[in-house]
């Protein structure tokens, strides 16, 4: 049979070849004949290199194929209808035994004038057909090839511009195209029997592997998926894995056995498919240890598991396109042409999965940097992929990753802003809440704590996605609204605010969170400020701070000083606390105080700081202003102590002016009187000691001065332009606050040392003066020692008077008796009482002391100065000025200053004063106006 | 506890300063003349040194009105704050004659009037918590003045030997020839209480106001009510710190305990400035009053209200200034570190000494076209050329013997003229101390010191 098809193939063929072949009128037959069978010989040839078709000989399958063509091809199912009754009629021809034979040829021309010229040039091999066993996968329907583009499209990767064309079922038409242009050529150069086609080269170089190609492309896709293949089997152990390293490194844990059977370039072309494959399953592992419930990521961890979640859905689509693509490829390679015509081969693959590869790898890169980060760390790491990498790739991927992973950070965000809460379970914000704090109030130090404690930012918590300034204001305002709610128990207006002003946030759009974030915070900062202004008063307590503490109130200090006097001379434990109330409440009343409002009153107290044995009223008694919260935020407990010591030091000054001046009135107007009459005897001990003494009240008023007005007065104007600032927050309060209290303990001499604390080295140990504060004591101390001698003369003056008075009126009696004015026995009894009598001792030992304190007094001022005068404050120069204005001070040079005090307070404690002292004195004076002359 | 402040004005001169005084006084602090307060504003003054309250809330000075002719005193009755004062207050003969500017008649009045006198300070001292002081107001030329002047000082000192007691002393123009040929004598005789009975003296040289009136109103004769005025912007100025209280100087004490270190040297002279037509009736306005531009003119020998004569010895025993305004604590800080460098002003050598600054708020009721205003109080040395002046006017008239006649008469001179001798005595005393205050060795005076020693 097959002798007498050959037969008819060849007379076709040479009746084919006679009719094709042109007749060269010239030619002589011989010529032609050979021609003819050279052309025969030719077209022999091509049959038989054509061989078997490379399908079942299936009749029916071969007219399902041209159904399915027609209905593919053509709108409406008429033609497909009509092939239907045609087909049935041919069945039904007895005549034609090769009915397969003439559909497959129609089949095939109805092909070859479009897109597939190259089927008949074809070189594909027909055994690789049975083996490639994806039979049930003819159908291609445009569904499916909508999904496939569809499935990139998602994954944005094909986003980026002029690879569009490229991607997709097109590429095949595109590289068939090429094929196309090939066999076009061929055509034209028909002649050179010698030419062979590319794929007809590959096609005869071609070594068969195994596994085959086919199979490797079916199973690629499970591969893809981290799904074991029998081709492809995953093995589990790092250490059996085959040398594909990279992928090793970069999942650790898997590893793709390739089959060693192949050839080296398809082993490259594995490898380069194993990476996404190996990438997405330790990915997919990581996003699948996310949902059973694993927190350690946190809130964003969770969103950073979630985005990569969908970008796998993404990646699995794309796989999931490229099944059906290599599906079609072998339902197409079935229907007699290879599946490498249909446009899909590993190669292929490679460049389509190249993008997906590119995710996968940032992502796994980005798990692999963030699995130690949480929170705004883990947003600044994937930021800073965003921002700072030049790949747009790169640049757009984490982008999308940032809007996704942001979105809790977002919601903390607008929760702490809006409503002063921090949600923030897994300590993810850059705000941290102190865990462990009193309750709000609680203790002393309640509201205080709350604002400067209860949080604190964590700056490496903070993403870069905002600037530094940036977070801190996000801060504050959150703290001020917590503050608010908790703080100031206003939490209606923090609810009505979170409500009228909410609004999403979310990634990207920097101006409007920027705007929005700065109108919050110029809300609440002003909100707080309001607050603390209107409902805490905290202005009108800075105020009667100033005015109490600072003794601004000067009749009412002046009135509590008096009243207090003479209890306070007494012994502390003397001191009833009844009484100091009670004295106070006379004070209030009494001056300008009554006229401030009852809640500052409520919180001056007048009580007694801790005993400790032998001390006086005076050193005890302090004057207190309570402060609670929330104002203590401002004023804190430190704040107040440093008040109290201002106050004690005041009080202290303030009793020295007083005393002074009550001894000042008290010798002044007795100059009127009793004085004149004895001044005979102590006029000059008196002219002596009123100078010292107006020498100390100067001291005192210009040490007064320069503390009131220099110091707390300008301190006090600084403090109000900070705090009347539009834009202050109550961090600037705080800030300007505690600077003003600074300045006074400084400037006031309370908290500084004296310059030579600087030559600390030698002489530091040796005694306590070296800070202004203790000089200062001392000073006051012999200034109130002072004023104690001069009322002891006082009283030596007015005692001697009522003697002289006494003595005259004896006089007087005895002359009106007749008698004489004076009797010898009188005149004796004085005599004799001069020398015994405790009376007529006092006067040398009080002029001793006078003497001896005032020299004490002038020595200690010049000491002070000489400290002064080296002082690196400006202010603090001017008091040193101050005091010696006139120059009536000598200046001093330190050494020389500390080497006279050195040598003054030896002797001090002994005896033998005298000489020294008085020495010192005059020298001073002298020296004084020595520098007035000189100058 | 205001620490109350009694005033007392004597003779024409200080009832119509007085009037003035509390004029002035009644402005700063809203108090309209019938007594009330024109504004409710509490807590920044304290109007109860110098005002205490009726039993209908009416403010009423602490002021009692002497004098021994009725014209001056009948027109503060008749005047717009006839109201305001106690109708008690005032002691005035229904058809006195005065004292005739003779020193030792107004002395003699003294007695009849003592009674009478002395029951309203008592009543006034009786109605304050706690008495400070007393305030004299008057002039030392004339007779009421000066001679019943002198009688209350003597008595105050007795009868009150504890408190303050300060005089606003107006000394007659010794550059010209007064209208009161006498006053050389009356004004000696005066000097003599102001010396010995009074604490604190604040000097306003007649010759001296007119001229700064003048000055500054470009008037020939300034009128009377211009100089009145000069001197209650004076008085009320260094009562500011009384009035407003502060960190310091709140009572008297505090004030004049840093002004006067020995008993004698407590005359005190004054300053003002600047003068605007807000205090003075027609003043010329001053541009630009900054700290310094205030303390400089402070310190300006034609700013004084006293004139003297200032040698090169003459210094500075104390000074107080009293910035009223919105004084910058620093603004003081830089004017004093200047004047120190220009030397502007010269200190005693034999004590410290400086300018001691008291910022004071303003009055609120009183609006003020100048940003800062200053007064000071100081004690110089060179007040002694006053008296010296005084004393050579005086001496000139007791060569000759001349007017003696009218003194005679009255008791005190009624056995010989001792009280003159005495009183120029006390007087010459007063010029040496202030002149030994300008030397170094005030304090240990060379020929005293050894008997001091012993």
């Amino acid at each position: 049979m097959t002798e007498e098809r050959n037969q008819r193939i060849d007379s076709a063929l040479s009746s084919i070849v006679e009719a094709i072949l042109p007749v060269n009128p010239g030619e002589d037959d011989e010529i032609a004949d050979e021609r003819h069978e050279a052309a025969l010989e030719r077209a022999r040839a091509i049959i038989k290199s054509h061989g078997q078709p490379s399908i079942v000989p299936d009749v029916q399958h071969i007219s399902d194929m041209i159904k399915k063509r027609l209905v593919r091809d053509n709108k409406t199912p008429e033609p497909a209808l009509k092939f239907s009754t045609l087909y049935t009629r041919l069945l039904n021809q007895r005549v034609l035994s090769q009915k397969w034979a003439i559909l497959y040829l129609l089949h095939e021309l109805s092909d070859s004038p479009k897109a597939r010229p190259s089927t008949s040039a074809a070189g594909i091999r027909d055994d690789a057909f049975p083996e490639a066993g994806i039979v049930e996968t003819r159908r291609i329907g445009s569904a499916g090839e909508h999904a496939f583009s569809e499935a990139f499209s998602y994954m944005g990767l094909h986003r980026l511009p002029g690879r569009d064309s490229g991607r997709g079922p097109g590429t095949g038409g595109l590289a068939g195209g090429d094929l196309g242009s090939q066999w076009n050529s061929f055509g034209q150069s028909k002649g050179d029997s010698a030419m062979k086609t590319k794929a007809e080269l590959l096609a005869e170089n071609y070594e068969d592997t195994e596994p085959t190609e086919q199979a490797l492309l079916s199973s690629l896709p499970f591969t893809l998926l981290g799904l074991s293949s029998s081709h492809l089997p995953f093995t589990t152990s790092s250490v059996s894995a085959p040398p594909s390293g990279r992928d090793i490194s970069t999942t650790q844990k898997y590893a793709i056995s390739i089959p060693p059977t192949l050839p080296l370039p398809l082993v490259s072309l594995l490898h380069t498919l194993a990476e996404p494959s190996l990438l997405y399953r330790s990915l997919n592992e990581f996003v699948q240890s996310s949902s059973e419930g694993g927190t350690d990521g946190g809130l964003v961890g969770q969103s950073l598991k979630s985005a990569i979640g969908i970008e796998l859905r993404g990646y699995i689509n794309l796989v999931g396109g490229l099944e059906n693509e290599i599906r079609r490829a072998v339902a197409a390679a079935e229907t007699t042409i290879g599946v490498r015509t249909a446009g899909v081969t590993l190669k292929r693959c490679v460049v389509w999965t190249r993008e997906a590869t590119m995710g996968l790898r940032l992502m796994s890169l980005i798990v692999e940097q963030t699995s130690d980060k949480k929170g705004g760390q883990l947003i600044s790491t994937i930021h800073s992929f965003a921002s700072s990498h030049g790949d747009p790739f790169v640049h757009a991927f984490a982008e999308r990753l940032l809007s996704h992973v942001t979105r809790p950070f977002y919601d903390m965000l607008r929760h702490w802003i809006y409503d002063g809460e921090l949600t923030d379970p897994y300590l993810e914000f850059f705000v941290i809440e102190q865990p462990n704090l009193p309750d709000v109030g609680g203790n002393k130090g309640g509201a205080s704590s709350v604002w400067e404690d209860k949080y604190t930012i964590h700056s490496p918590q903070v993403p870069t996605i905002m600037t530094e300034s940036f977070a801190k204001k996000v801060f504050l305002i959150g703290k001020s609204l917590n503050f608010i709610r908790h703080g100031c128990s206003d939490s209606e207006w923090v609810e009505s605010y979170s409500k009228s002003t909410s609004k999403e946030l979310g990634y990207g759009d920097t101006a409007r969170l920027e705007m929005s974030i700065d109108e919050a915070y110029k809300t609440t900062m002003a909100r707080l400020i309001e607050l603390m202004g209107s409902k805490f008063k905290l202005f009108d307590h800075l105020r009667a701070l100033k005015k109490y503490l600072l003794l601004g109130q000067g009749d009412f200090i002046a009135l509590l000083m008096e009243g207090l006097s003479a209890s306070l001379e007494r012994p502390a434990n003397t001191l009833y606390r009844h009484n100091l109330t009670a004295q106070l409440e006379h004070a209030i009343r009494g001056s300008n105080a009554q006229f401030d409002s009852p809640d500052v009153l409520r919180r001056l107290d007048a009580r007694m700081l801790e005993l400790s044995h032998g001390e006086i009223g005076w050193d005890v008694f302090t004057l207190e202003y309570k402060i609670d919260a929330p104002v203590d935020v401002v004023v804190t407990p430190y704040g107040s102590r440093q008040y109290l010591k201002v106050f004690n030091f005041l009080w202290r000054v303030k009793r020295v002016e007083f005393a002074l001046g009550s001894s000042w009135r008290r010798f002044m107007a007795g100059a009127r009187g009793v004085l004149k009459a004895v001044e005979d005897l102590v006029g000059a001990d008196w002219k002596k000691a009123r100078c010292v003494v107006a020498e100390m009240v100067h001291f005192v008023n210009q040490l007064q001065y320069y503390i009131l007005f220099e110091v707390i007065e300008s301190s006090w104007d600084t403090l109000q332009t900070a705090i009347s600032k539009p834009e202050a927050t109550l961090d600037d309060l705080i800030e300007a606050h505690a600077k003003y209290l600074q300045h006074i303990t400084h400037k006031g001499l309370l908290g500084s040392t004296s310059s030579r604390s600087s030559g600390k080295g030698k002489k530091a140990g040796t005694d306590g003066d070296d800070t202004f504060m203790t000089q200062l004591h001392e000073i006051l101390k012999i200034m109130l020692a002072y004023k104690d001698a001069v009322d002891g003369l006082y009283g030596y003056s007015v005692a001697e008077y009522t003697r002289r008075q006494e003595r005259g009126q004896r006089i007087e009696t005895r002359t009106k008796k007749g008698e004489w004015g004076i009797r010898e026995a009188d005149e004796e009894g004085e005599t004799a009482g001069r020398g015994s009598n405790p009376e007529d001792m006092m006067l040398p030992s009080l002029r001793q002391r006078l003497k001896t304190l005032s020299g004490d007094f002038q020595a200690r001022v010049v000491v002070l100065l000489g400290d002064l005068a080296y002082q690196s404050d400006m202010d603090m120069r001017l008091l040193g000025v101050l005091l010696s204005f006139n120059e009536y001070y000598p200046v001093v040079n330190k050494r020389r200053a500390r080497g006279e005090r050195e040598r003054r307070n030896t002797p001090r404690t002994q005896p033998g004063v005298k000489p020294k002292t008085r020495d010192g004195s005059t020298g001073e004076s002298a020296t004084g106006s020595g520098v007035q002359e000189g100058e | 506890m205001p620490r109350e402040i009694i005033s007392i004005q004597a003779g024409q001169c200080g009832n119509a300063v007085g009037s003035s005084f509390w004029q002035t006084l009644c402005q700063e602090h809203g108090i309209s003349p019938d007594g009330n307060l024109e504004a409710v504003e509490e807590g920044t003054d304290r109007k109860d040194v110098f005002f205490y309250q009726s039993d209908d809330t009416r403010y009423i000075p602490r002021a009692i009105l002497l004098d021994l002719e009725p014209r001056v005193i009948h027109g503060i009755q008749t005047g717009p704050y006839k109201n305001i004062y106690n109708p008690e207050n005032f002691h005035v003969p229904k058809h006195g004659s005065g004292a005739g500017n003779n020193w030792a008649a107004g002395f003699s009045a003294g007695e009849t009037v003592y009674e009478e006198v002395m029951e309203m300070i008592e009543r006034e001292a009786d109605g304050s918590d706690s008495l400070e002081g007393f305030m004299l107001l008057h002039s030392i030329a004339g007779g009421t003045g000066s001679g019943l002047g002198s009688f209350l000082l003597e008595r105050l000192n007795d009868r009150f030997p504890k408190k303050i007691i300060q005089t606003y002393s107006v000394f007659p123009d010794t550059q010209s020839v007064g209208d009161v040929v006498v006053q050389p004598y009356n004004s000696i005789l005066a000097m003599r209480r102001l010396t010995e009975n009074a604490d604190s003296v604040v000097v306003l040289d007649n010759g001296a106001l007119t001229r700064i009136a003048a000055d500054r109103l470009h008037v020939q004769q300034p009128s009377f009510a211009q100089t009145n005025q000069l001197v209650s912007t004076v008085m009320s100025a260094s009562t500011t710190t009384l009035r407003y209280p502060g960190y310091m100087h709140n009572d008297l004490v505090g004030i004049i305990a840093s002004l006067i270190p020995t008993p004698r040297c407590h005359f005190l002279m004054t300053s003002y400035t600047p003068f605007t037509s807000d205090i003075v009736d027609q003043a010329k306005t001053v541009r630009k009053t900054t700290v310094l531009d205030v303390m400089r003119r402070l310190l300006q020998p034609k700013n004084r209200m006293v004139m003297t004569n200032t040698t090169k010895n003459s210094c500075y025993i104390s000074i107080l200034n009293i910035i009223q305004g919105e004084a910058d604590p620093t603004d003081v800080h830089k004017s004093l570190l200047r004047i120190r460098e220009r030397r502007l002003a010269t200190f005693i050598p034999w004590g410290p000494a400086s300018i001691q600054v008291a910022l004071t708020k303003k009055s609120p009721h009183m609006p003020m076209s100048h940003r800062v205003s200053g007064l000071m109080l100081a004690n110089h040395t060179s007040i002694a050329t006053l008296f010296k002046r005084i004393l050579g006017q005086y001496d000139r008239l007791r060569k000759r013997n001349a007017f003696l006649e009218q003194y005679k008469k009255e008791p005190i001179f009624a056995n010989d003229l001792g009280e003159f001798d005495e009183a120029r005595a006390t007087v010459a005393d007063l010029i040496a101390e202030y002149e030994a205050a300008e030397s170094a060795d005030y304090l240990n005076p060379p020929p005293e010191k050894g008997a001091e020693q012993s």
